[in-house]
C-alpha cells in the first residue's frame, strides 16, 4: 500500500451540552477508502465533523495529515471537503457557476484561472449543461453532484462525507457511491447507512453509543454489525 | 462585542434566513393572513419577528439585505412589486421605517438578555412596529405626495387596526417559538456562546472564528431537546 | 425568481449601472424642485417615454408600469382630492407616477447581477464603519439562494397541516416555519464553516 497520510485520533472525547458523543477513541488510519457505520447517535457525524474541524475534542488530539485539528482549523478546513447529507444546505450561492466558483474565493486566483477550473470541473461531472441554472432548480440527485463540484474544484486532500446518499434514491446513490469510491483519488472518509457502499471500502469503522467498537476488514464488520441488529 | 457590525458565520447566515423569511411572507399563497378576511400583508410581521428574534443589530441587518434586494428589482413585497421605483414612491419612508423598526424592536426585547416576555414583545412592536415605522413612513409620504402632514397622518390611520393585529400575532409566536426552540433566541448577542471566537466582519474570510458556536450547531437536536 | 429585467442591446442596457442610478437620482431631484412650473409634467412626460423608447420597450412597458402601481395612483387621488384642490391632487399625483415609472427604467434595463455588484462596490466607503462590501454581497446571494428553499419549507407546512385536518392559522404556520428556517441557518453556517467561508 502507498502511504497515504494519515489521521490519527489519540483518547479523544467529544461532550456537548453535558452529553458525551464520543469517548476515548483511538484509531490510526491510513487507508484509501475509510467506511464509517452504526446507529443514530452513535458518535460517526461527531467523528466525520472533527477531521474538519467542525467540531473540536473535549480531550485528546486529531491529528489529519500533518495538522492538529485542534490548532491548525483553518488551514484544515481547506486541506478537507466535507459533504452533507442534505445538498440544500450546503449550497450557498444562486447558480450553479457561482456556487462552485464561491469554493476558491479568497485564494488570490485571477477571474479566468477561477472561470476555467469551474468550467472543467462541471465539464468531468456532467453538469456543464447546468452551469447558469438556478442551484436550487436542480433535481435532488444533480443538487449532491454541485455539493460534489463545489468541494472537489478546491483540490482537497481528504474528502468527507456525512450520508451523502441519505436522501437520495437507488441510481443517484450509485451515481454518487462510484464517484466517491472509484472515482476520487483522494483519501475519503465516508459516512454512511448503506452497508452496500461500506462494503466497497478498504477498512469498516463501527461506531456505538460514542464508542469506536471494531474496526477492519469491511466484510467481517459489517456482517457482526448485521447479526447484532437483526 | 465592540463593533456591533461583526458578524461571525452563524449571525450571517441567520441574517440571509431571515431576509429570506421575509421575502416568502411576502410570496402570493404563501402564508394565509387570517382567511384572508383582513387585507393586510404579513410582511411586516416579519420585520417585527426578526427584531425579536434576532436582536437590533441582526434584525435590522436581515431587513436591510431583503430590500436591498428589493431595491435590485426582485418582485419581493408584497403583491410582487420591487425595483428602484417603490423606493421613490409614497411608501418608500415606511421601507426605511422598517429597518430602524426592526432595530428598537430588538433592543427592546432583548434589553435584559434573557427570555421573551409577552409585554416586552408586544411593548417592543408597537414602539418599533408601529411607532418608528410610521415616524418615517408618515412623513416622507406627506413629502412624496405634496400632502400636508395631517391629512397624510390621517389617511394612514386606516392600517394601524392591522398592525395592533399583527402585534398580537408577532407576541403569541414568539413566546410559542420560545418553548419549542428556545434555541432560536440565541446567538453571539445573547448567549456567551460564541463570544471566545474572534469574530469577523460581515463574511469576510477567516475559518475557524465560529468554532465554538458550531460545536454547539453540530447536532442542534441533541443539544437542548 | 421572476426577475423584471428585459433583456435587450440598447444604449441604456449598456450603460453602466451606476451611471443609470446618477441618471436617474438627478432627473428626479429636477423633477421634484420645479413641480411648480406648468412645463414640468409635459417635459417630465416626454422624458420618460423617450427612455422607454431607447431603451427598445416601447410605449406599452410604459402602460404596464403605470397599471403595476395603480393602488398608489387609487390611494393617492383619493386621499388627495379629499384634502387638496383637484389641479393640485392630479399634478401631485402624476409626479409621483412619473417618478416611479422613470425608476422602474433602471430595473427594466440592468441585470440583476450588475445591480448587486454596483451595489457593492458603492458600499466601499462605509468600510470604516466597519461594513465588508463582499460580505454583504455574500449575504445578498446567499439570500437569494435561500428564498425558494424557505418557501419550500412554508408549502410543505401548509400541506402538513392540511393532511392533518388542523386550520392552517397564521401562528400555527409561522412557528414551525421558523423552527425550521433557523434549522437550515445552523446547516449553512456548517457548509460555510466546512468550506473554508467562515
Amino acid at each position: 500500500m502507498t502511504s497515504l497520510p494519515l489521521i490519527s485520533f489519540d483518547a479523544v472525547s467529544v461532550d456537548f451540552a453535558g452529553r458525551t458523543a464520543l469517548r476515548d477513541v483511538s484509531i490510526v488510519l491510513h487507508q484509501r477508502r475509510i467506511g464509517v457505520i452504526g446507529s443514530n447517535g452513535s458518535g460517526k457525524s461527531t467523528f466525520a465533523r472533527m477531521l474538519n474541524g467542525l467540531v473540536s475534542a473535549t480531550s485528546g488530539t486529531v491529528r489529519v495529515h500533518d495538522l492538529d485539528a485542534a490548532r491548525q482549523a483553518k488551514q484544515l478546513s481547506r486541506k478537507v471537503g466535507f459533504v452533507f447529507s442534505n445538498p440544500d444546505a450546503q449550497i450557498v450561492m444562486p447558480t450553479v457557476a457561482e456556487d462552485v466558483a464561491f469554493s476558491l474565493r479568497g485564494r488570490g486566483l485571477s477571474r479566468t484561472e477561477v472561470d476555467d477550473r469551474v468550467a472543467s470541473t462541471l465539464q468531468t461531472y456532467g453538469m456543464s449543461d447546468h452551469a447558469d441554472a438556478p442551484a436550487h432548480s436542480l433535481s435532488g440527485g444533480q443538487k449532491q453532484l454541485l455539493a460534489l463540484c463545489a468541494i472537489l474544484i478546491g483540490r482537497p486532500d481528504l474528502v468527507v462525507a456525512d450520508e451523502p446518499t441519505a436522501l437520495l434514491d437507488a441510481a443517484n446513490t450509485r451515481r454518487i457511491g462510484n464517484h466517491l469510491l472509484d472515482d476520487l483519488e483522494q483519501q475519503l472518509v465516508l459516512v454512511t447507512h448503506d452497508l452496500r457502499l461500506a462494503a466497497r471500502c478498504d477498512v469498516v469503522l463501527r461506531f456505538d453509543e460514542g464508542r469506536l467498537v471494531e474496526s477492519g476488514d469491511p466484510t467481517s464488520v459489517i456482517e457482526r454489525y448485521e447479526r447484532e441488529h437483526a | 462585542m465592540n463593533n456591533p457590525l461583526r458578524f461571525d458565520v452563524r449571525d450571517i447566515t441567520r441574517i440571509a434566513v431571515f431576509a429570506a423569511i421575509i421575502a416568502v411572507l411576502g410570496l402570493p399563497g404563501a402564508i394565509p393572513v387570517f382567511g384572508g378576511a383582513v387585507p393586510i400583508t404579513a410582511q411586516t410581521l416579519g420585520v417585527m419577528l426578526a427584531g425579536v428574534v434576532l436582536g437590533p443589530w441582526r434584525g435590522a441587518a436581515a431587513v436591510v439585505i431583503f430590500e436591498v434586494l428589493v431595491l435590485v428589482g426582485l418582485p419581493l413585497l408584497s403583491g410582487g412589486h420591487g425595483g428602484a421605483g417603490v423606493f421613490v414612491g409614497p411608501t418608500a419612508g415606511y421601507l426605511i421605517g422598517w429597518i430602524f423598526g426592526a432595530f428598537v424592536i430588538g433592543a427592546i426585547v432583548r434589553a435584559d438578555r434573557r427570555r421573551p416576555t409577552w409585554w416586552r414583545v408586544a411593548l417592543g412592536c408597537f414602539v418599533g412596529g408601529i411607532g418608528v415605522v410610521y415616524a418615517f413612513g408618515v412623513p416622507v409620504q406627506s413629502l412624496v405626495t405634496g400632502l400636508p402632514l395631517g391629512p397624510t397622518a390621517l389617511s394612514s390611520a386606516v392600517y394601524l387596526p392591522g398592525d395592533v393585529l399583527k402585534i398580537v400575532v408577532a407576541t403569541l409566536i414568539a413566546l410559542t417559538l420560545w418553548r419549542a426552540y428556545p434555541r432560536a433566541f440565541g446567538g453571539a448577542q445573547v448567549s456567551t456562546v460564541s463570544s471566545t471566537a474572534g469574530p469577523v466582519s460581515a463574511g469576510s474570510a477567516g475559518a475557524g472564528s465560529s468554532r465554538a458556536a458550531s460545536t454547539d450547531a453540530a447536532r442542534p437536536d441533541a443539544a437542548r431537546q | 425568481m421572476i426577475a423584471v429585467y428585459r433583456p435587450g442591446s440598447s444604449l441604456l442596457h449598456r450603460m453602466p449601472a451606476g451611471l443609470k442610478v446618477l441618471g436617474f437620482m438627478a432627473s428626479a431631484l429636477a423633477i421634484t424642485f420645479t413641480a411648480g412650473s406648468v412645463w414640468t409634467q409635459p417635459v417630465a412626460a416626454v422624458l420618460v417615454c423617450a427612455g422607454y423608447l431607447v431603451a427598445g420597450l416601447g410605449l406599452r412597458e410604459i402602460l404596464r408600469q403605470v397599471w403595476a402601481v395603480r393602488w398608489v395612483i387609487l390611494i393617492m387621488l383619493v386621499t388627495q382630492f379629499v384634502f387638496l384642490p383637484p389641479v393640485v391632487a392630479s399634478a401631485n399625483t402624476g409626479r409621483v407616477v412619473t417618478i416611479m415609472v422613470l425608476a422602474a427604467l433602471i430595473t427594466l434595463t440592468t441585470r440583476i447581477p450588475a445591480l448587486l455588484d454596483a451595489t457593492e462596490s458603492s458600499l466601499a466607503p462605509l468600510r470604516r464603519f466597519g461594513v465588508n462590501p463582499a460580505g454583504v454581497g455574500l449575504v445578498l446571494g446567499m439570500t437569494i439562494t435561500t428564498i425558494p428553499v424557505i418557501a419550500g419549507f412554508a408549502a410543505t407546512i401548509r400541506e402538513a397541516q392540511r393532511a392533518r385536518g388542523v386550520p392552517v392559522r397564521i401562528t400555527t404556520f409561522a412557528v414551525p416555519l421558523l423552527v425550521m428556517s433557523l434549522k437550515h441557518s445552523d446547516d449553512l453556517a456548517d457548509a460555510l464553516t466546512a468550506r473554508g467561508a467562515g
